[in-house]
């Protein structure tokens, strides 16, 4: 089994584990969009996870995914990156609750401030996550700006759900 | 208690561990990924103790690379841990004295002389929020603070001499941290220093600028009496300008933080439509 593990693609192993690991299907979600692909996350997959926040045991789900991705280790930079990424969509376009939970727990984004990470090319590729960081951290303590961009976003949608009816 | 998901007692084992390679003694910054997780405790768990705890209990002081790395970790635990951080480690005064006796001299790494300053500044440092609790750590612009004190010219007066004096303090230890490089390279672990010295000195700036902007409105026709602190906040102007100028050349730091670019000229604090710096 481990000697097989070694032969699947990246993508093959975070299925298998998945699937082992018996996550449910919004945590899946969630590990896909925020996984080491050089990809991504896409709309589509963001879109996903922000509705599914409006569900309260999603919600629970996707908190204690983004909190492990936020929280890995250096290696992993992507996985903080995109969950950062999946975040910011989240605090646009998803319930309130991402709002206070993030709110409550405001340290945990602006700790990431200075991460480094220094790739085996000695690129330093933890600069991504740093802006990022600080991105969301000052939109997290402007309740003004917040506010705006939350209504701006949801009057988009409701205008782009309403040409599709 | 945090709405985190988290695991008190693996937290706690985990945490001797970040605390030991936070201050390893390799000359290199202190390892972000441990200071975090120091950082990220005491806003989980809304305490400090157990830091301090494995600071006191662990054999740091033998070495002075070590010593030197811890001191760094506790200054950012002051400036970034919850505020309770701030409080519990008044108690601590005398481990910080301990560490500023460890080293005779400059030691074989040179690091004497800067462990003695760091120990002096962040007993300064403790003594200041011991005085005015109603500031964190960072000195993070809050409006409301600057308000309240105005509202007692004497109070504020008092409140921006010791801002002053602090912003001094910090001044004189960043002088001494560039006159210690080493070469060209291996001066990382001095560098890592200057990181929470840049984030304090602008916030302490931002607040004096505020603050002494907000007096000036107040005060009105007796601003003269304003005068020596005017004149004290434009030295400090410029020597916060040499001290950010000389850090935009040190590349591992501008990586890490923005280092603010203040104006050739001091902001004219009688502008009363002037903003607090960004």
């Amino acid at each position: 089994m481990a000697q097989s593990l070694q032969h699947l693609s990246p993508t093959a192993l975070r299925v298998a584990k998945n699937y082992t690991k018996g996550y449910t299907d919004t945590q899946t979600k969630v590990r896909d969009a925020t996984s080491n692909d050089p990809w991504g996350p896409s709309g589509t997959q963001m879109n996903e996870i922000a509705q599914l926040t409006y569900n309260q045991s999603d919600f629970v789900e996707i908190m204690e995914m983004l909190d492990k991705r936020l929280n890995d280790k250096g290696k992993n930079w992507r996985h903080v990156f995109k969950a950062l990424t999946v975040l910011d969509y989240c605090l646009h376009a998803g319930s309130e609750n991402v709002v206070i939970y993030f709110k409550d727990n405001l340290y945990i984004i602006k700790t990431l401030k200075e991460f480094i990470y220094v790739d085996d090319q000695g690129k330093d590729v933890g600069h991504n996550v740093r802006q990022k960081a600080k991105d969301i951290t000052n939109l997290l303590q402007d309740e003004e700006r917040l506010r705006s961009e939350r209504r701006s976003r949801g009057a988009m949608r409701d205008r782009m759900l309403g040409n599709l009816a | 208690q945090p709405t985190r998901p988290v695991d008190k007692d693996k937290t706690e084992t985990e945490l001797t561990n970040n605390i030991k390679k936070a201050t390893s003694p390799e000359e290199t910054a202190p390892k972000q990924k441990h200071v975090r997780k120091c950082i990220v405790y005491t806003w989980d768990y809304h305490s400090s103790l157990s830091v301090w705890n494995g600071l006191r209990t662990q054999p740091i002081l033998a070495d002075e690379v070590q010593t030197f790395k811890a001191l760094i970790l506790v200054h950012k635990l002051l400036q970034e841990g919850h505020p309770v951080t701030l409080k519990e480690a008044l108690a601590q005064t005398g481990w910080l004295e301990t560490c500023g006796r460890t080293v005779g001299g400059d030691g074989a790494k040179g690091y004497g002389s800067l462990i003695r300053a760091y120990t002096s500044f962040l007993l300064a440092k403790l003594r200041f929020h011991r005085h005015h609790p109603e500031f964190n750590g960072l000195f993070e612009y809050e409006e409301y603070i600057s308000l309240k004190n105005i509202d007692d010219p004497n109070e504020g007066y008092e409140t921006i001499s010791d801002l002053m004096a602090l912003q001094d303090q910090i001044d004189s230890f960043q002088k001494l941290i560039f006159s210690h490089f080493r070469g060209a390279n291996n001066n990382e672990c001095r560098i890592s220093a200057l990181v929470p010295l840049v984030k304090e000195s602008f916030g302490i700036y931002k607040f004096i600028t505020s603050m002494l902007r907000a007096m000036h409105r107040r005060t009105g026709d007796a601003m003269d009496v304003l005068l020596p602190l005017r004149e004290r906040y434009n030295t400090q102007h410029y020597n916060l300008r040499r001290f950010y100028y000389e850090c935009s050349n040190l590349k591992y730091l501008t990586g890490l933080i923005n280092v603010p670019k203040l104006g050739q000229e001091p902001p004219n604090l009688l502008d009363s439509g002037g903003d607090a710096p960004d």
